[in-house]
């Protein structure tokens, strides 16, 4: 029992120490050449986004000046290998509030984008691209539900035109990032 | 580097002008990225010059030792010192020169620091060339650099302090009982300002009242002060130590004979709320502002009292005196003062939180502002004494205060600290805890900045009383429409923990601000602001209290935000810089006057059309003109104008511009650009651009003047015809300009050149004109950065072009 106690505490603190290579210097600076992003360094901390983030009143790890003072210490890995980037609603509600006119909103789609291009998107929103490459739709929608449609007598739904999408798709790229996107 | 000043082969002028030019290192902020060596052998190469000397600190004892030795042994009859700006160590080489017995119009400074190594940080080759470019201006003015004798100017042993808070109060005391006479003048009807407002001073908790009213009744008591209250400043015109200045006095329609025994107030039917209470109290039509005001005279709102214009509808007030003080007619009259110097301490204003809608400020009746709280928790206050919420008059069991509302922010409110709310609201949840021990107190905040004597001392009480100091500002107040509570919904970011608070009330630390009419007093008295809308100092270090306008001091939050102790600080400081002044009875003006010639002059009067101050009168019958010396102030627009060249600028003249533009221009004048910066906003501007090291190009080579004004369209042709890249001329933006409105001369004559030179077919773009104040170093830095790219366009043909037809089309 003390044993184990002890292994847990050795645990905690490992997750807590933050070795110096984990540290990436250029970071912020590459961040704060992002559009919306500009102020990152600007950022004194207050919590003022975190307080009006309708995401942080339902998740306990999703903290908006968590993820700015990621960014402003330059953990990229921590940060792009966390899904709680995806978690965002972007209402824009923290860009509002802020003192310092910190685009937390934009900081987070910029670290979205960085995700997506190294591959580590969460594989949820693969699918949802898939679909759309495939039918259109976020939703594949079962044979069975279209059926009823037409027995109900509802007009049949629009067709998307996928392979537009899919040339829209090779020509910027999002096609080869999806095929990286570990599954 | 070389430790020991190195010295250069002597070579003999043939004129009897003998230069010694001095390059400093100034340790390492000089010589980091310029070669003062190669620069100081660069310069002894230069007609004229004899000696040529680099040495680590020109400024030091030993090197003006140095200097003064090297006058007298090489028979030095001119001095160019290179090192920073002239705005900062002029007055030292002057003295230097001085001592050496050598008149100290003929020094003059090359500013190879602010205008070159510290805005040249990373570029040590083109820095060394620039600073040799700068030293080879310097020496080809020395050249030209005549003798000049000074005038000397008396001094008014008067002073008008501007303000009557407790920094206005402080200035006129102490200069009051060194013995100069004062006026006060003072917007409200009572002295006092937002001390008397203030319940309790951090951090000694003293009653705020209690100290400030001795300090009050003193003021209005006092032999040597002449208290104008209800009085407003229209007009400031002269210069120091003889300002000419109006004041309105309005009427208070109640004569001194007035006791303030308060019978009439009872009478009188009109009530509204009261500004001393902030809105919290109600007032009469007549009235008292607070229980101590001084004078204690009560005053009339004539917007309020039913007796509108002439018309007398209500007499309840007249038969209620007793002592027949009241008088209907008072008119407003205009008090004309002769003073030597001026105190500015008008104070601030506070933020009004209205506008940050998601606190919910005037829409919840239970949050209220710091400044409303000081009225609720005052004895005399509403109140009594009791924090009392205004929803239901009941004493809140908790409290919240929300710290940096309005300050530190980029979008609502200031970005600057307002410095005293900290503490202020440190002092307030001990109020509180004083009188209501068992009130949760909860402080939202971002930092706590208890910087001063005595206030970490008072924090660690408050934080032992058991106020809860929570890091992480609420980002939303919503109100609980059964009991009026209010929810606070944030992140406590020590912990990374979201809270849900509900107090009772809630306490908006507001931020301080610059008063709403301070560009009033900035015009009347030519003052600069910074960017935060402040008065600014002439120096932010070793002249705090000076403006650039000489004979003109700032006290208290007109400077910036800050507390009582520095208010009164400042205000003793201040006071003593004018008594400096006054005790001295004289000073001596700079002479830089316009001499006139005679011979060349025509007595067309364009001069005296265009001189701000009607310094110069012209008489075209007799055929005289006259020039006032003690009105002018040296701007020289009226030289730039005379189209006879009959007035000498002295210090400034053509010649001697003519020679910097030469020497700025001798080597790849197309890849320059020739900046004209007046003294007091652009060349300041250029400095603090270099102060905070902005990066900028490398080709600008600034030549000062003291007004834009002064800038001849021949300079400007002069400088195409030599062939530069691009011409820059600056001043102060307009409505600001040291000399009241010569700038709009520079923009006239601006404006002429752009058309003629689109009537000649050349690019007008070449020619940039620009405003800058003293704190927009950083438009300065990016005025010239896209500047560069104007030259970089230019082709060669152009310059070819511009330099055939400016020459011949010079007038």
């Amino acid at each position: 029992m003390l044993k184990n106690e002890k292994t847990q505490e050795k645990e905690m603190k490992k997750e807590m120490m933050l070795k110096v290579s984990d540290i990436d210097p250029k970071f912020k600076y590459e961040i704060s050449k992002l559009p919306g992003a500009e102020n990152v360094l600007l950022c004194f901390q207050c919590g003022t986004c975190t307080a009006d983030c309708p995401i942080a009143r339902f998740d306990d790890f999703y903290r908006p000046r968590k993820l700015v003072r990621l960014v402003q210490l330059g953990l990229k890995d921590k940060l792009l290998s966390n899904d709680v980037i995806w978690l965002c609603s972007t209402c824009f509600t923290c860009i509002d509030h802020c003192p310092q006119d910190v685009g937390i909103a934009d900081i987070v789609r910029a670290l979205r984008n960085l995700t997506t291009r190294e591959g580590k998107m969460p594989v949820v929103y693969k699918e949802i691209a898939s679909n759309i490459l495939k039918t259109g739709y976020a939703y594949v929608i079962p044979g069975l539900r279209l059926k009823k449609r037409e027995e109900e007598g509802l007009p049949s739904l629009p067709k998307a035109s996928v392979e537009n999408l899919a040339k829209l798709c090779d020509i910027t790229g999002l096609s080869k990032m999806l095929e990286k996107v570990r599954t | 580097m070389t430790e020991t000043p190195t010295q250069y082969p002597d070579s003999e002028p043939s004129d009897g002008i003998r230069i010694g030019v001095y390059v400093c290192h100034c340790g390492l902020n000089i010589a980091g990225s310029v070669d003062c060596e190669e620069v100081a052998k660069f310069a002894a190469a230069l007609p004229h010059v004899v000696i040529a000397k680099d040495n680590r600190y020109t400024c030091s004892d030993q090197g003006q030792e140095l200097i003064k030795q090297d006058i007298k042994e090489h028979k030095l009859n001119r001095l160019v010192v290179a090192s920073c700006s002239p705005r900062l160590h002029e007055p030292t080489f002057r003295r230097t020169c001085e001592e050496a017995g050598l008149n100290k119009y003929l020094f003059e400074m090359a500013n190879i620091r602010e205008h070159c190594s510290w805005v040249h940080l990373h570029e040590k080759g083109k820095a060394t060339e620039k600073a040799k470019d700068l030293v080879r201006m310097a020496v080809a003015k020395a050249t030209l650099l005549e003798p000049q004798e000074e005038n000397v100017v008396p001094i008014l042993r008067k002073t008008l302090v501007i303000g009557g808070g407790v920094a206005g109060i402080q200035a006129a005391l102490d200069l009051a009982d060194t013995g100069y006479k004062v006026y006060l003048v003072e917007k409200e009807p009572s002295i006092g300002g937002r001390m008397a407002q203030i319940d309790k001073t951090f951090p000694t908790m003293d009653c705020s009242i209690c100290i400030l009213a001795p300090k009050m009744s003193d003021t209005g008591r006092h032999p040597n002060i002449e208290l104008l209250t209800n009085s407003e400043v229209e007009d400031v015109k002269g210069y120091i130590g003889n300002f000419k200045v109006q004041v309105l006095k309005k009427p208070r329609f109640v004569a001194d004979e007035c006791t303030a025994c308060g019978d009439c107030s009872k009478e009188c039917p009109v009530t509204t709320p009261n500004e001393f209470d902030i809105g919290l109290a109600t007032r009469r039509a007549i009235y008292t502002p607070f229980a101590q005001a001084v004078p204690s005279t009560y005053i009339i709102d004539r917007d309020l009292c039913l007796n509108k214009e002439n018309v007398i509808t209500c007499d309840k007030c007249l038969k209620a005196c007793e002592r027949e003080a009241i008088d209907f007619e008072m008119k407003p009259e205009t008090v004309e003062l002769e003073v030597g110097t001026i105190v500015v301490a008008t104070g601030a204003d506070v933020y009004d939180p209205a506008s940050l809608v998601e606190y919910g400020y005037k829409k919840f009746p239970n949050v209220i502002t710091s400044l409303e709280f000081e009225r609720l928790i005052n004895a005399g206050g509403p109140s009594g004494g009791h924090l009392l919420r205004p929803s239901d008059m009941k004493i809140p069991k908790s409290v919240a205060f929300i710290q940096c509302v309005g300050s530190r922010s980029e979008k609502d409110g200031h970005l600057y600290c307002s410095n005293v709310c900290c503490m202020n609201t440190i002092k307030d949840s001990l109020l509180i805890k004083e009188h209501w021990p068992e009130t949760r107190i909860y402080v939202f905040y971002v930092d706590i900045r208890a910087y001063g004597k005595g206030f970490e001392d008072l924090f660690k009480r408050a934080k032992k009383d058991g106020v809860l100091f929570i890091r992480g500002l609420p980002a939303e107040i919503i109100e609980d429409r059964k009991t009026n509570n209010l929810w606070l919904i944030g992140e406590n970011t020590l912990q990374k923990e979201l809270y849900k608070i509900n107090p009772e009330m809630v306490i908006l630390s507001i931020g301080i601000e610059p008063r709403q009419d301070s560009d009033v007093i900035q015009r009347l008295l030519t003052l600069s602001r910074t960017s935060d809308g402040f008065f600014m100092e002439a120096h932010p270090k070793l002249r705090p209290v000076d403006t650039p306008t000489g004979g003109v001091f700032l006290a208290g939050c007109a400077e910036s935000p800050k507390d009582i102790k520095d208010s009164v600080t400042q205000a003793s400081a201040a006071s003593a810089r004018a008594g400096i002044l006054m005790a001295q009875g004289k000073v001596t003006v700079e002479a830089i006057t316009p001499r006139l010639l005679a011979e060349k002059c025509q007595v067309c009067g364009l001069c005296a059309r265009v001189c701000p101050y009607n310094a110069i009168a012209v008489d075209k019958e007799t055929k005289r003109v006259d020039l006032i010396e003690a009105a002018c102030a040296g701007c020289g627009t009226c030289g730039a104008e005379c189209p006879f060249e009959a007035l000498t600028m002295r210090h400034f003249t053509d010649e001697q511009i003519l020679a910097q533009i030469e020497a700025a221009t001798e080597q790849d004048a197309d890849k320059k650009i020739v900046a004209f910066c007046c003294n007091w906003c652009s060349y300041a501007g250029a400095d603090f651009a270099g102060v905070s090291r902005m990066q900028y190009p490398t080709n600008v080579r600034i030549i000062r003047t003291m007004c834009s004004g002064r800038v001849a369209p021949k300079f400007i042709e002069h400088t195409f015809a030599r062939g530069v890249g691009a011409i820059l001329v600056s001043g102060c933006h307009l409505g600001d300009c040291h000399y009241l409105n010569a700038n709009y001369q520079t923009q006239k004559r601006i404006e002429k050149l752009w058309k003629k030179m689109e009537r000649l077919g050349l690019d007008k773009n070449r020619l940039q004109l620009a405003w800058f104040t003293a704190a927009e170093g950083e438009k300065f830095a990016s005025k010239i950065k896209e500047m560069q790219s104007i030259v970089d366009s230019v082709t060669l043909d152009e310059i070819e072009k511009s330099k055939v037809i400016v020459k011949r089309t010079a007038r």
